[in-house]
């Protein structure tokens, strides 16, 4: 141990020396009440992990830091150490593992919780030195995805629970066919991308020396080669329009990518046939450079667009799928996946661990944490013979389990099949850019017939040529690049605030929302207990000691919300020693201090019924007894978050409505909604997931925000559904945006980004009219030349692309606050 | 003037074999991702146990 100090010392000695206690391992602040370097036992487990293995340059590396995305490394409990055997299962591995044909290596994919920087790159894949039949480890920072590659002899397992000790929880990642194919479209899209970029380049060379003046043989030398060049630009790199626009004339609608499609090709055959007739009328280097410019912003979008998406994904596995099945034969517990679990299994659950099937109790004492299922704040009490529900989490004791029903058929199962129906309900929105674009197309189209029949009057041929030229000229390419970026900035800086985005039609149906209601347990409380009021009869003293004597030694929420509470207050009094201390789980704690018997304890109904005033107070009542009389009484509850007023008032700023929708109880509701000032109208309270997703059905443009599977079912049927990280990921998969980041406040910031979004992208649509406008009066009284539309059309395009990174001056300013507030979090 | 109907077509060879490179790197999945080989540059094979008593923190 001392010499682990020393390491400490040496390591991490920049971390102590500054500011409030810190833990060595994590660097996160050292909860009141905890002694010593590390924040939990966890970290402590990790640190002396780290340091046997001779690995101290990971706190070199890190403190070195180069970026450092915030998050907190996974709590390791030494129980789960020995699981993750199901691994080795042949069954799973069919699934799971990729074999490499010929070389007899296997590969699989695991998603690690935590893993935030440069120093968990090195850790992680330095795990390839030590464990047996490891051939490689190689992480992706990005997507948290780390592959391992195994050879005959190693086992995955092995290298899960190694992963497991340094800390990052490991997940498998099913290896998927649609993952594959997506994979092999993106190369295909950056290919295109590259063919075009360098075809626009080399063709724009050439261009130059023909405006420049070569004439001649050289000027038809250089037409010739520029059309070889754009010959794969105009087909294959192209090919994506043609085939939506094909697509969109086949189902009779209109698109975006007709008059793309249409301008293109019309631009390149055109200027083909001019080549042959020796006409002036060449327009290669456009073609190349629209067709470049609009390939490179769709890859942008769809790759901002699939990155928030797999994120998404991936926090899935957060969710629980093993179990600890009891064996049937021999003692003990075996890990398997939830799957495989079967009515009458036993199952483990420790504390701190979601509950994964419907059941009842057949050993220990316990509370349950509930409002990840229903909404209800207060922890609820289970005994041997109580029935248990998935999805609730166990906070403080073992529980022995008895499966009755599992999967779908549990109360959790049944309401995410109701929430997957009611997703597969919603109706497509048509956006409002879609219908914009749509004018445009249509407006595109009836000017091409015009400048044909303007030239027309004058020749034939003139008709012709002037068609030709309004079609090129009023391909809305500029229009047609500038909103996907638009909008992939949007997604991509709240995607590096802790906020994904799902779709790029989302922002727009953020700016449209006209109320906003909020889920309060988790939501806008911290769904955590908090002492709320303290009463202590005047005459007694040395209550305070005795009290935080006794609840040191408890690790129950209430317990902790108490020692947190005195210990500010304690000042560094002198704590008396405690004897005979007990604590009966559902009731409280007791233990004699200077010869005094003292009892915190839940103050049950018999005693409530003596005192009815108490029963109004919203929370927990806990009563403290010395000598068998009451001397104080404590209550207890589940607070406002510190932002949530303010981001509530500004909610109410940006003209929205506010609603409070909670499974919650009356008082609990209206206490918040009283201090929030929302009407008892607009709160509702002891909503079940049915009954908030009626609600929300009926509030048309209502955007949802909550947490937990109760909320999910109205998350999938709410115009725009924002999901709050919490215990359990399962309302993320209904939900429109998933947000990282607790409260409300990241609400008010997408809500603000998206309609500063939206009148960028009207801006861009403004701009491109007036570019339009220019290129069609130009076509119509024919002055087009490859010249002009060389000219015109890279400064529209650069107009819009300036704008769109631009922003607007609000809009900069909400991302500047995002950007400082996400790095505070990171400190 | 000549010289450039033989050097147009070598500057556009040399520009090719670029994109073929490029083509190769893509289908491999060199650019799939694009984060952490930034990190990993940093990382030294072997450091040195001098650097770390000079505590270089």
């Amino acid at each position: 141990m001392l010499q682990k100090i020393n390491i400490f010392e040496s390591v991490a000695g920049s971390v102590v020396s500054t500011g409030p206690a810190k833990c060595v391992h994590c660097g996160l602040r050292i909860p009141a009440g905890v002694s010593g370097m590390f924040c939990c036992r966890g970290c402590e487990m990790v640190f002396t992990l780290i340091h046997e293995r001779g690995l101290d340059d990971y706190y070199r590396i890190r403190d070195q830091g180069a970026s450092i995305r915030s998050s907190r490394p996974a709590a390791v409990s030494s129980e789960s150490l020995n699981f993750y055997s199901h691994l080795d299962d042949p069954e799973f591995l069919n699934l799971y593992c990729q074999p490499e044909a010929g070389t007899g290596l296997r590969t699989m994919q695991f998603y690690l919780e935590g893993v935030h920087c440069t120093a968990c790159v090195w850790l992680t894949e330095k795990v390839s030195e030590w464990v047996a039949g490891v051939r490689s480890i190689r992480l992706d920072l990005g997507h948290s995805l780390a592959t391992v590659k195994l050879d005959s002899n190693g086992s995955f397992s092995e290298v899960a629970r190694e992963f497991m000790k340094l800390g990052y929880r490991p997940h498998p990642v099913k290896q998927d066919e649609a993952q594959a194919l997506e994979a092999r479209e993106n190369h295909r899209a950056l290919i295109r991308m590259a063919i075009a970029g360098a075809g626009a380049g080399n063709i724009m060379l050439l261009a130059i020396s023909v405006y420049a003046g070569a004439t001649g043989v050289l000027q038809h030398y250089f037409e010739w080669v520029s059309f070889l060049i754009c010959l794969p630009v105009a087909t294959y790199s192209a090919w994506p329009f043609y085939r939506s626009a094909l697509g969109a004339l086949r189902s009779r609608q209109l698109s975006i990518d007709i008059p793309i499609a249409l301008g293109l090709s019309v631009a390149f055959v055109a200027s083909f046939i001019s080549i042959l007739i020796h006409s002036k009328h060449v327009y290669f280097d456009t073609v190349s450079s629209l067709v470049f410019l609009l390939l490179a912003s769709r890859y942008v979008l769809r790759k901002t667009q699939q990155e928030a998406l797999h994120a998404t994904r991936l926090i899935h596995f957060l969710t629980p799928s093993m179990a600890r099945r009891k064996r049937v034969q021999g003692s003990g517990f075996e890990e398997v996946s939830v799957d495989s679990l079967q009515a009458g299994d036993h199952v483990l659950v420790l504390a701190g661990e979601c509950i994964p099937t419907d059941g009842i109790v057949c050993s220990g004492i316990s509370a349950l944490n509930l409002s990840l299922l229903t909404g209800e704040s207060r922890p609820e009490l289970v005994q041997p013979g109580v029935p248990v529900f998935a999805g609730t989490l166990n906070t403080q004791a073992p529980l022995e389990i008895e499966v009755q029903s599992f999967g779908s058929a549990t109360r959790l199962g049944k309401i995410l099949s109701s929430m997957e129906e009611h997703l597969s309900r919603k109706a497509p929105i048509v956006a409002f850019t879609d219908q914009i674009s749509k004018a445009f197309v249509l407006i595109s189209l009836a000017l091409v017939g015009v400048a044909f029949y303007v030239g027309f009057t004058i020749s034939p041929a003139e008709g012709v040529s002037r068609a030709l030229a309004m079609a090129i000229v009023a391909c809305p390419c500029a229009f047609a690049f500038a909103t996907p970026l638009a909008l992939s900035i949007a997604m991509g800086r709240f995607a590096r605030y802790g906020v994904l985005i799902k779709g790029a039609d989302v922002i727009e149906k953020l700016a449209h929302v006209n109320q906003v209601v909020l889920d309060k347990t988790g939501t806008l409380t911290t769904g955590q207990f908090e002492v709320k009021k303290w009463l202590i009869d005047a005459d007694q003293v040395g209550i305070e000691e005795a009290v935080y004597a006794l609840e040191t030694r408890s690790t129950h929420p209430i317990a902790r919300a108490l020692v947190s509470f005195l210990k500010p207050r304690l000042n560094g009094r002198e704590i008396p020693g405690v004897e005979e201390f007990s604590e009966t789980i559902g009731r409280g704690l007791s233990g004699r201090i200077q010869s005094h018997p003292y009892e915190v304890q839940a103050l049950n109904e018999e005693l409530l019924n003596g005192s009815p005033n108490l029963s109004n107070d919203a929370g927990t009542q806990i009563a403290i007894l010395k000598d068998g009389n009451r001397v104080g009484r404590v209550t207890l509850g589940d607070s406002l978050r510190t932002d949530t007023e303010s981001a509530v008032e500004k909610l109410r700023a940006l003209k929205l409505g506010v609603k409070i929708l909670s499974g919650d109880g009356k008082s609990a509701v209206m206490s918040v909604a009283n201090r929030l000032g929302v009407g008892s109208r607009d709160a509702y309270f002891k909503a079940s997931p049915e009954y908030k997703s009626e609600v929300i059905g009926k509030m048309p443009r209502a955007l949802m925000v909550g947490d937990g599977a109760n909320d999910s079912i109205a998350l999938a049927s709410a115009y725009v559904g924002v999901a709050v990280h919490s215990g359990m990921e399962i309302s993320m998969r209904a939900a429109d945006v998933y947000q990282r980041q607790p409260g409300v406040m990241p609400v008010v910031h997408l809500i603000r980004a998206s309609r500063e979004t939206l009148k960028v992208i009207y801006r861009n649509f403004a701009f491109s009219l007036v570019y339009n406008f220019i290129g069609t009066y130009a076509a119509i009284t024919g002055h087009v030349s490859p010249l002009f539309a060389a000219i015109l059309m890279p400064i529209s395009a650069l107009t819009v692309f300036g704008s769109s990174i631009v922003g607007t001056r609000k809009l900069r300013k909400i991302y500047s606050q995002l950007s400082d507030e996400s790095q505070e979090a990171a400190v | 003037m000549s010289a450039i109907y033989l050097m147009l077509p070598i500057a556009l060879l040399l520009g090719l074999s670029f994109v073929v490179a490029f083509i190769r790197a893509a289908s491999q999945g060199q650019y799939d991702d694009l984060d952490t080989p930034a990190h990993r540059i940093l990382l030294e094979d072997k450091i040195s146990q001098v650097t770390l008593k000079k505590g270089n923190l």
